[in-house]
C-alpha cells in the first residue's frame, strides 16, 4: 500500500466523515488546523483510495489536492536573524511552504552573514542534518556565494537547495561541490514580494524542492523503512499521552525517515523504545532513538529494511 | 527615487548593482530618508569587500510648529485646537502641561485639544515649536546605512555634516587612508568631499 501525501481543504461541517474515513482506508492525519470555518488536513492517503476520497468529499465541497511536502520538515538557512536577512526572503519562503504542508524551521548560524567571516558551528550543523532538506538563502554577489559555500556546506549530509541572487546557470556554476538543488533570483531583498514575478520565484523554489523530495522519496523505497513515520506518529500518540499536553503546533513531527517528538529525552525516550507495534516488535527494534540537537526533544531516525529485516 | 538628483549604485557585478539599488530604495523609502538626501552614490566591491556610501544632503530648515498640523480657534475664554496630524500630538501635549498647567488643557477627543483660560494668544500658541525633526536625522541615516550595507560588514567609518556624509563598510580591518577612495565617490557626483 503506498501512502500518497494530500490536502484536503473543506468546511468543518461533518468533517469528521473525512477523518474517519481515512482512518478506515489505513491513511494517518499529520496536521490538523480549523480556521474559522474550515478545516485542513494534512495526511497520507492509500494511492488507490484518493478518488474514492475525493468522491466522499464532493458533497462536503472538500477539495483534496497533492501535495507532496506534507511530511517533510524543511531547514531554511537565514544567513542571520538580523533585519537584513529576515523576514523577506527566508519567513517568505519559509511560510509559503507551510502553506503547501511542509513543516519548516528557520535556521540561523550565529556568524552567518559575511563573507571570509561566515562560520557554522557543529550544533547548527547538527540540527540542519535533523532535517529532511535544507534551503539555504544566499545574498546578492556571486562572488560572496562561491566563497562562502564551502565553508558553509561542510559536514551537511542531507540534500541542499542553495536560493541566491545570480540567476541560477550562475549559482551552478559556481557552487562547488554542487548541491542538489538552485534557484536564482532570490537573493537579499527588503521589502515584502508582492508582483506575480515575486510570487513566481516562490513557486519556482518550491518547485525544485518538491524534486529533490521526490528524489528521495525513490531513493527510500528502493530501501523501504521497517515502519511509516506517520503510523509511529500515531502510536506515540496512543501510548504516550503526554504528547497531547504540549503546546507547540506539531508536537510529533513527521519527517520522511523519521519523526521529533516534542517531549524531553531523558523522561520520555524509554517510554518511547518500549512502545510495541506489532507481534511483540518495538520501536527500538526498528529504529533509534536519539536525542535531539533542537532543545531536549527525542528524535526518532527508522531504520531500513536492509538493517532490521522486518517491516510492520 | 525622484527626489534624487543624483542616484547610482557602482559595483563589478551589474546584476548585485542592481539588487543593491533596490534595497537602497526600499530602505530609504521606507525610513522617509528620501526627502532629506540630494545626491547619492553607492559602491560596492565585494571581492575586496568593501561598501561605500557618499552623498550629500539637502538643507532641513523646518521646525515642526503647532500651525503646522493644528488649527488653532480661540473662542471667548478658551482656544480650541483641531489637530490634522496625530504625529507630534504628545509632544505638544507636554509642552501646554509644561507651559499652562494640566488643568487648562483638556483633549475630549482624539482630534481636539482645548486650551482654557490661558493667557497667552492665539498667533503665539500657533508658533510653538513642537519638534525639531532634523535632531535624529544622523542617526536615522546611519541606521539606514548599516541596513543597506551587507551584513557581515561591520568595520565602519562613517562622517556625517550638515551638508554631507560618506559612509565605509567592510568586514576586514579598514584601509588606513579612506580619503583618496571617498574623493574619488565624490568626484564621480561632481562633489567635493
Amino acid at each position: 500500500m503506498t501512502l500518497v501525501p494530500v490536502t484536503y481543504k473543506g468546511g468543518i461541517y461533518q468533517h469528521d466523515i473525512i477523518t474517519d474515513l481515512i482512518e478506515d482506508l489505513g491513511g494517518y492525519i499529520v496536521q490538523k488546523h480549523i480556521i474559522g470555518g474550515e478545516v485542513v488536513l494534512q495526511c497520507f492517503i492509500p494511492r488507490d483510495d484518493i478518488e474514492l476520497t475525493r468522491r466522499i468529499a464532493k458533497p462536503l465541497f472538500g477539495e483534496v489536492t497533492d501535495s507532496p511536502l506534507v511530511g517533510t520538515e524543511i531547514a531554511v538557512v537565514s544567513m542571520s536573524l538580523e533585519i537584513h536577512h529576515l523576514p523577506h526572503p527566508s519567513c517568505d519562503f519559509a511560510e509559503y511552504a507551510r502553506r503547501i504542508g511542509a513543516k519548516t524551521n528557520m535556521v540561523s548560524p550565529a556568524r552567518g552573514p559575511g563573507k571570509r567571516i561566515s562560520q557554522l558551528s557543529d550544533e547548527e550543523r547538527d540540527v540542519i542534518n535533523e532535517h529532511d532538506i535544507a534551503v539555504i538563502a544566499f545574498g546578492n554577489f556571486e562572488s560572496c556565494i562561491e566563497y562562502k559555500w564551502p565553508a558553509l556546506r561542510r559536514g551537511i549530509e542531507v540534500p541542499i537547495i542553495v536560493m541566491g541572487g545570480p540567476d541560477t546557470e550562475t549559482l551552478k556554476r559556481i557552487i562547488h561541490p554542487a548541491a542538489e538543488g538552485y534557484v536564482g533570483h532570490v537573493g537579499r531583498f527588503m521589502r515584502r514580494g508582492k508582483t506575480e514575478e515575486e510570487i513566481g520565484i516562490l513557486d519556482e523554489i518550491v518547485a525544485e524542492v518538491t524534486r529533490v523530495i521526490e528524489k528521495k522519496r525513490e531513493e527510500i523505497a528502493k530501501d523501504p523503512l521497517s515502519v511509516s513515520p506517520a503510523r509511529l506518529m500515531d502510536l506515540i500518540r496512543e501510548h504516550v499521552p503526554a504528547i497531547h499536553d504540549v503546546t507547540s503546533p506539531t508536537p510529533l513531527t513527521v519527517q520522511m525517515e523519521g519523526l521529533r517528538v516534542k517531549l524531553p529525552y531523558d523522561t520520555f525516550a524509554g517510554d518511547v523504545r518500549q512502545i510495541e507495534i506489532e507481534d511483540g516488535i518495538t520501536v527500538s527494534d526498528v529504529a533509534e532513538v536519539v536525542p535531539s540537537r533542537m532543545r531536549d526533544y527525542i528524535l526518532v531516525k527508522i531504520r531500513p529494511f536492509s538493517e532490521t529485516n522486518t517491516v510492520v | 527615487m525622484l527626489s534624487i538628483e543624483y542616484f547610482e549604485v557602482e559595483c563589478p557585478e551589474p546584476l548585485g548593482a542592481a539588487y543593491y539599488r533596490q534595497i537602497t530604495n526600499d530602505v530609504l523609502l521606507d525610513h522617509n530618508l528620501l526627502r532629506v538626501i540630494n545626491k547619492l552614490h553607492i559602491f560596492i566591491d565585494p571581492k575586496v569587500p568593501v561598501f561605500v556610501a557618499v552623498g550629500t544632503l539637502k538643507k532641513i530648515s523646518t521646525m515642526i510648529r503647532v500651525r503646522d498640523f493644528a488649527n488653532v480657534n480661540p473662542l471667548g475664554d478658551k482656544i480650541t485646537l483641531v489637530i490634522s496630524d496625530e504625529t507630534y500630538l504628545a509632544p505638544m501635549l507636554k509642552i501646554f502641561w509644561q507651559q499652562f498647567g494640566k488643568d487648562k488643557v483638556e483633549q475630549p477627543d482624539r482630534f481636539t485639544v482645548i486650551l482654557y483660560n490661558v493667557e497667552t494668544e492665539a498667533r503665539e500658541i500657533e508658533d510653538l515649536v513642537v519638534a525639531d525633526p532634523s535632531a535624529s536625522l544622523f542617526k536615522d541615516l546611519i541606521y539606514a546605512f548599516r541596513l543597506i550595507a551587507p551584513e557581515g560588514f561591520r568595520v565602519r567609518s562613517e562622517k556625517f555634516s550638515r551638508e554631507r556624509f560618506s559612509f565605509v563598510a567592510s568586514e576586514d580591518t579598514l584601509a588606513g587612508d579612506l580619503a583618496p577612495l571617498i574623493r574619488d565617490k565624490f568626484a564621480l557626483m561632481g562633489e567635493k568631499p
